[in-house]
């Protein structure tokens, strides 16, 4: 129980930032430059990234984490009415899709989670993220009853989220190695 | 799967990225020793040369490359020589 609060704490809080640049930083930049989009699709959407990865690394538990973060950010938008039903589904699609393509592609024998003496592959883990966001975005637009314009806006934004969220954890990740002082033999 | 080795877990896919975009600082043979240390490690425990040797990934590997690549490992800050006594003990070095 204690390890799931600290990773529902850990993932909402990295949905929220990622959110937070989504929002207040990447869209205003995307609203002087395409003014025709509409408002809430983001053509870098950071946070799809955070879903795939904790999907990835936290499986159904990602549901949960992702709780939080994910109706937090609704609210924001819509206040009490996080709560209308076509709200609701988009939420749930947020929080469920992402754990339940990873374990589909397990079931159909394409098994990415993290396991020991298993590599890694970034090229199926965005393969995948993609796939998580082609399904998320028709069951989000079809609960919102968008324009075909929005769902393409969507899975460029989500594709690109994931991508810049994985090239910036690869540069953290460089950055932090090369503070690492060597060890002298 | 413990934190620290989710954190390891993306730092392996990390690795993974950098290879495929061509930027990685690991050759293959660096690469599976560092995922073997890895899934061998338990939380800030440090991991012993044998048990390492003996993960499937590096199991098929000559002793001679598997000691190079643990030298190198060592050299770029991805492992660390555990500060005990007993030799031949080594820590992954996780992000902080």
């Amino acid at each position: 129980m204690k390890k799931l609060a600290v990773e529902a704490t850990a993932v909402s809080l990295f949905y929220l930032a990622a959110s937070f640049i989504a929002f207040a930083v990447v869209m205003p930049v995307q609203q002087s430059l395409f003014p025709g989009l509409e408002n809430r699709a983001s053509l870098l959407f950071l946070p799809h990234g955070v879903k795939v990865l904790s999907a990835w690394l936290l499986g159904w538990r990602s549901s949960i984490a992702l709780l939080p973060g994910v109706l937090a950010v609704f609210a924001y938008f819509a206040g009490w009415g996080v709560f209308a039903p076509h709200r609701m589904i988009a939420v749930l699609a947020a929080v469920l899709v992402p754990a339940a393509v990873f374990y589909l592609s397990k079931r159909i024998g394409w098994d990415l989670f993290p396991k020991v003496g298993r590599r890694p592959r970034w090229a199926s883990i965005m393969i995948v993220g993609l796939v998580i966001s082609v399904v998320s975005s028709v069951l989000s637009n079809l609960a919102y009853g968008n324009s075909p314009q929005n769902y393409i806006a969507y899975l460029i934004g989500d594709f690109f989220g994931l991508f810049f969220l994985c090239l910036i954890m690869m540069f953290a990740f460089r950055a932090l190695r090369s503070m690492a002082v060597p060890t002298d033999r | 799967m413990s934190d620290i080795s989710k954190l390891t877990e993306l730092r392996k896919l990390m690795l993974d990225m950098e290879h495929a975009m061509g930027l990685q600082e690991l050759s293959t043979v660096e690469r599976d020793v560092y995922y073997a240390a890895s899934d061998c490690t338990n939380a800030s425990d440090s991991v012993r040369t044998n048990r390492i040797r003996e993960h499937a990934i590096v199991a098929s590997m000559s002793r001679p490359t598997f000691f190079r690549a643990l030298k190198s490992l060592v050299g770029k800050g991805y492992l660390e020589q555990s500060g005990s006594a007993s030799r031949g003990r080594y820590l992954v070095k996780a992000p902080k």
